[in-house]
């Protein structure tokens, strides 16, 4: 048997952005066909497609070339998995959903920002990849929101469900296993959290001065205690997997 | 909202084509919805969206005078037979 050469607690790392990735992309894609109308519902699955795209690829990365990929992300206990409060909540409305999507894809590139210079020279391959798509993402996100904003019923609807998610993106920081060997190791070049700042001026200057105690520091669990509303969204991810867990797709 | 019509060129000298329409409130979601909808399986290297708007459009009939003019159907079949057939005679002769 190959040696591994990521230690487990490097894969804890990594799985939690794999996890993230998966988790708001399948969120996204559930709005095929019900979004506020045809040309957003698409766009919106399609910008899922890529995150699951990412998360494929850092799960292969994490699982070294094993064939044994969809076992592992379908087979996995809920305590197994690393994702954060953010990709788990169920966000119902549209204007949630949206804002999410804002607040997700604003902090997604920082993350991939930290993977440039990785000692894992796939990792940089990836990062590379991902952050042209995010362009767009940011870009698709900004550009609903910015036109939205100018109509003060959606603004109001907008700023509730920011006010609701920004406790969310604090943990999606904050929290993350594994992440002081990841640095050591040259795996990635700093701490997540420390790009806190840069999301908040991004928030701050599309929505205005936020309430300074949204950004308390709340008590995380680093990402092993699922939300509420995993089960029923792992329950939708696997219907198709288990009705025969042995098929070759 | 208002509506665009999307075009794509494939690398190298395609020209560019129609690829469909979407509807859009800015030329900048229409852009982003377009790259969405229409290049997901990477169908073109380059896209114009258009607003229809800004089509010149021309009145019904403005063209139909042109339909029937067969001497400007130059088809090549044709001058490609009648040079053959000049050929035959030459050579016959």
């Amino acid at each position: 048997m190959v040696k591994s050469v990521l230690s487990s607690a490097i894969k804890e790392y990594l799985l939690a952005f794999a996890d993230d990735e998966h988790l708001m992309g399948q969120q996204h894609t559930e709005w095929i066909g019900i979004a506020p109308f045809l040309e957003e519902d698409m766009a919106f699955a399609s910008i899922g497609q890529d995150e699951l795209g990412h998360a494929s690829m850092l799960y292969a990365l994490i699982l070294e070339g094993s064939s044994e990929v969809d076992a592992f992300i379908f087979n996995r206990k809920p305590e197994e998995w690393r994702s954060c409060q953010l990709v788990e909540s169920n966000h119902q409305n549209w204007e949630e959903a949206l804002m999410r999507h804002w607040c997700y894809d604003m902090a997604e590139d920082l993350r991939w920002e930290l993977f440039r210079e990785s000692s894992l020279p796939e990792l940089v391959l990836i990062s590379e990849r991902a952050l042209k798509e995010e362009k767009y993402h940011r870009q698709h996100a900004d550009a609903l929101v910015e036109n939205l904003l100018k109509v003060s019923t959606s603004k109001s609807r907008l700023m509730k469900a920011l006010e609701g998610i920004v406790p969310e993106v604090l943990e999606l920081f904050s929290s993350i296993p594994g992440e002081t060997e990841a640095i050591s190791s040259g795996l990635v070049s700093g701490k997540y959290c420390d790009k806190l700042p840069t999301w908040r001026s991004r928030v701050e200057n599309r929505f205005g001065v936020l309430d300074q105690k949204l950004f308390a520091t709340s008590d995380h669990q680093a990402r092993t205690k699922r939300h509420l509303d995993f089960a029923p969204l792992y329950g939708r991810i696997r219907e198709v997997f288990l009705l025969d867990p042995k098929a070759v797709w | 909202m208002r509506i665009y019509e999307v075009f794509l060129k494939a690398d190298g000298k395609e020209e560019f084509r129609h690829a469909g329409s979407i509807e859009a409130p800015t030329d900048e979601l229409a852009l982003v919805l377009a790259r969405e909808n229409y290049t997901r399986r990477a169908e073109g290297t380059h896209m114009w969206v258009v607003d229809r708007e800004n089509i010149c459009v021309s009145e019904e009939g403005f063209i139909d005078a042109n339909l029937n003019k067969s001497h400007r159907h130059n088809d090549g079949e044709r001058v490609a037979e009648w040079r053959k057939s000049q050929r035959n005679k030459k050579s016959n002769g």
